[in-house]
């Protein structure tokens, strides 16, 4: 595995890696770069919880390649928590959704991109957009923090 | 009713630790609570007036985090908006009191520490206002405790728990503070804060076990054998540049990043020692092994009421069914982890662990360290489920930080984790019950055959042979039944079984409560008004009435839909649960409608008691409905979610959940409570819908939804 000089643009940010270009971006965020706030679950595009914007579409990044993610721009859970909070975080605070929070980063990114495609989804929109996996169970409180999020 | 069948006792194993409370109380400097530094205590006053308060308890979103500061916070009187909370490190100061064990399970944290930490509050609370009068040089009469500050009631003058906190933490701890606060009184206790660990968890800043990184460390996955029980006989190759450690039951491989680790985790070569038997075990085997006990035994007796044959001859009616549960996986969202440093004179952990005072018994017995030479340090869980009480991922960081000299971050990938669970335990259940001729039960024999968790984790409380775990919610129960004979067998099997979110609960209340449905059924009753008549427990009862009053049972649901009833009592709490359902087609239902009514006792935050019920109702979905591990060759058929389904988004319907109060009933658990009248609640909505009485769980009515690709 030949590691090699991969540039990318994260929150903004130009970072350059020295990796296997074939690593998916899952693991050069969290293991390169150390933003963490993305999630691995299954590596398999099968749970959602390392949603990432890319160029800014939601994309599963367990499976995207480093390299294929170079030269777009990468908005993880991090960069999107600048100051003030955007409104699908506070929609998210003020319905008290996550529990254990591990599958949030990924909701939340994948909300994001839901309202910037719909500006008020019905409940059947967002059954059908938001298929992350949450073991807690918090999806009747992702629901709400979207129905809220929309009408701020 | 009144006995509590609960895991709490045994998880003191270790009883020798520690007896009784210890209030550790300190305030830390000044300085260290500028710099936020965490000190070894309970409770933290900055210069700012921001209270730190910490918990015990390990997090794996049941809220412990803030619930625990919040009963502080009730006799401290401090504004919930400055409090900030944080996780406790491991000490003897936060034994468990009545577990005398720092772990976090059986849904009994608030239970044990209810008292204690309104004491502890009361304690700290006295000792700024011992402060603020040596400042006045007034006596302490003089003196009283508002929001935040001490009051001189003579002169009005006030001084904040902000300035007083660094005098304050010089005072000795009193011996018996006084406790002002009561039931009916509480201020705090009882209100729907929110959790200070909220916003962390929606900015990505929130730590989770997989999250650590420490400097030098090196990432590393796991590779375990192909057949339950296997050890390492050789590595007989590794991949270039990685390093692997045979850790006895499997091996571990590094990696530039975790993801490379997993690529050279699978191409690592290792030939294995398997125990004779252990690859022909599978799904059917073990059933026909089970089932061979049902019907011949030997068994042990769980309880014994009264004369269960002649109750039987006696019957107008009989049921004799029998139901069978298969393994289910945790399969919790964020995969085992541990970060491990272990050096000649130190052994530092990072774990998402519910069992922090285990992992400092796993490192005693790994590096032969002294308790004062460990480190536990606490980090956020994603999620639990009973799973994370284990020690075996625990052992593997720290076996391969020793090997390695260097501090090592292992993660399992998600194939790892689904295939080296344990499971909670499959059972085969039989019941043979009559009834006379009003419905009233006159008999009830259950006999439960389920390999046994307590055998293997705690074998020094199984006495004659009864798992007491494995038949909760299978005696005392809250029904008038004429004679009663529960008895139990172990059914042992190369296949790991662990606790897993309301352990026998969750199988035999399935059982239970679809066996009730039956008896209703057989005596031309309505499911509803049957419980209703057969209940002996009040609370029971209560839960019962205020559910069928949420779903409207008294009104007939929608043509083409039909309801199901079921109630629990577990944890020292008591749920009811109703669903409503309707089917396109024969095979595929929907869910409508799921009602919950629960008794919980007194209620610390009302929020996050419907947040446990809500995520507990939609765990119940997803093991009743697809909850399964098949077994074959000695392995779990399992690898990842594209072919393990668990509830997502569009298969869940609203849940309504309504706290019943029952005054003066004693403080009840709530992590699990959500579980397990699920299944029954839905095999007996659909037992309503289409006549078919369903006795195997998993259910497989409702079509699952994978993912979106
Ligand atoms: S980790 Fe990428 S979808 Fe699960
Ligand atoms: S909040 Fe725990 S998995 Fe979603």
């Amino acid at each position: 595995m030949a590691t090699q000089a991969v540039t990318l643009t994260v929150n903004g940010t130009k970072h350059t890696v020295n990796v296997d270009p074939s690593t998916p971006l899952l693991w050069v965020l969290r293991d390169a770069l150390g933003l963490t706030g993305t999630k691995y679950g299954c590596g398999i595009e099968a749970c959602g919880a390392c949603t990432v914007l890319v160029g800014g579409g939601a994309e599963k990044s367990c499976e995207m390649s480093v390299q294929d993610a170079s030269g777009q721009n990468i908005t993880t859970i991090e960069g999107l928590a600048a100051t003030p909070m955007h409104k699908v975080q506070l929609a998210w605070i003020a319905e008290q959704v996550p529990q254990c929070g591990y599958c949030q980063s990924g909701m939340i990114l994948k909300a994001v991109e839901l309202l910037q495609q719909t500006k008020t989804p019905t409940d059947a929109q967002i059954s059908a957009a938001m298929s992350n996996l949450c073991v807690c169970g918090t999806y009747q409180r992702v629901r709400a923090a979207i129905h809220r999020a929309a009408a701020m | 009713m009144n006995q509590i069948v609960s895991r709490r006792f045994f998880l003191s194993a270790t009883a020798a630790m520690g007896g009784g409370l210890m209030v550790g109380i300190s305030f830390s400097n000044t300085a260290l609570a500028a710099a936020g530094s965490t000190v070894n205590v309970w409770v933290t006053i900055a210069p700012d007036e921001s209270v730190t308060i910490l918990s015990s308890g390990a997090e794996m979103g049941q809220g412990v985090l803030s619930s625990m500061p919040q009963i502080i916070a009730e006799e401290l009187l401090v504004d919930w908006t400055k409090v900030k909370t944080g996780a406790a490190p491991s000490g003897s100061q936060y034994l468990n009191p009545v577990t005398h064990s720092q772990s976090t399970g059986g849904s009994n944290n608030i239970r044990s520490w209810f008292k204690p930490l309104l004491t502890i509050g009361a304690a700290t609370r006295e000792m700024l206002v011992s402060a603020a009068a040596q400042s006045w040089g007034v006596p302490v009469s003089q003196c009283k405790a508002v929001q935040g500050a001490v009051i001189n009631t003579a002169t009005n003058a006030t001084l904040t728990y902000g300035a007083l906190a660094s005098v304050a933490s010089t005072l000795p701890v009193p011996t018996s503070p006084a406790v002002l606060s009561s039931a009916g009184s509480y201020k705090l206790i009882g209100q729907p804060v929110a959790r200070p660990d909220i916003p962390s968890k929606t900015d990505g800043s929130a730590i989770f076990g997989i999250d650590v990184r420490v400097p030098g460390m090196i990432y590393a996955a796991i590779k375990h054998p192909p057949v339950f029980g296997s050890t390492v006989n050789a590595i007989t190759s590794t991949p270039a540049g990685a390093k692997s450690v045979n850790v006895g039951n499997a091996v571990v491989v590094t990696g530039a990043t975790t993801w490379d680790a997993f690529r050279n985790a699978k191409s690592t070569q290792v030939s294995w020692t398997v125990p004779a038997g252990n690859s022909s075990a599978s799904s059917s085997t073990i059933l026909a092994k089970a089932t061979a006990l049902l019907k011949n035994g030997p068994t042990t007796p769980a309880e014994t009421i009264g004369d269960v044959k002649a109750g039987l001859a006696a019957a107008a009616k009989q049921i004799n069914v029998t139901y069978t549960l298969p393994f289910v996986p945790h399969a919790c969202m964020e995969v085992l982890n541990c970060t491990a440093s272990v050096t000649a004179t130190s052994c530092e952990i990072w774990a998402p662990t519910q069992g922090a005072d285990a992992n400092l018994r796993t490192a005693i017995a790994l590096t032969g360290l002294s308790a004062a030479q460990i480190t536990i340090h606490p980090v956020l869980m994603g999620g639990g489920l009973g799973r994370k009480f284990e020690q075996d991922f625990i052992s593997q960081a720290i076996l391969a930080s020793k090997a390695l000299g260097a501090p090592v971050h292992l993660t399992w990938s998600r194939e790892e984790d689904f295939s080296n669970d344990f499971y909670r335990p499959m059972a085969v259940c039989s019941v043979n019950a009559g009834i006379d001729a009003s419905g009233a039960i006159t008999a009830w024999n259950n006999r439960i055959i389920s390999p046994s968790v307590m055998m293997r984790m705690f074998p020094a409380y199984v006495k004659n042979g009864l798992d007491t775990v494995a038949v909760a919610g299978a005696v005392a129960l809250p029904y008038k039944m004429g004679s009663r004979y529960v008895d139990y067998a172990n059914v042992p099997s190369p296949v790991p079984v662990g606790f897993w979110r309301s352990v026998g609960e969750s199988v035999n209340n399935f059982v239970l409560e679809s066996a009730i449905d039956e008896l209703a059924a057989l005596a031309g009753k309505d499911p509803y008004a049957y419980r209703a008549a057969q209940l002996s427990d009040a609370r029971a009862l209560g839960v019962l009435k205020a559910v069928a009053g949420m779903i409207g049972w008294s009104t007939k649901p929608a043509t083409g839909h039909a309801r199901g009833i079921a109630v629990s009592e577990g944890f020292g709490s008591y749920i009811a649960i109703a669903i409503e359902m309707t089917a396109a087609t024969a095979s595929t239902v929907t869910v409508t409608r799921v009602c919950a009514a629960v008794d919980c006792g007194t209620v610390v935050n009302p929020d996050t008691v419907v947040a446990q019920i809500q995520g507990g109702v939609v765990h119940g979905f997803s093991s009743a409905l697809w909850g399964n591990t098949p077994i074959s060759g000695g392995a779990a058929q399992l690898r990842n979610f594209d072919n393990y389904a668990l509830t997502r988004m569009g298969n869940m319907p609203h849940i309504d959940v309504q706290i019943v109060n029952t005054p003066g009933a004693p403080l009840g658990g709530i992590g699990e409570v959500g579980v397990p009248a699920v299944a029954p609640a839905l095999a007996n909505a659909y037992f309503a819908l289409t006549g078919k009485r369903l006795r195997g769980l998993p259910l497989k009515i409702v079509t699952p939804i994978y993912g979106d690709d």
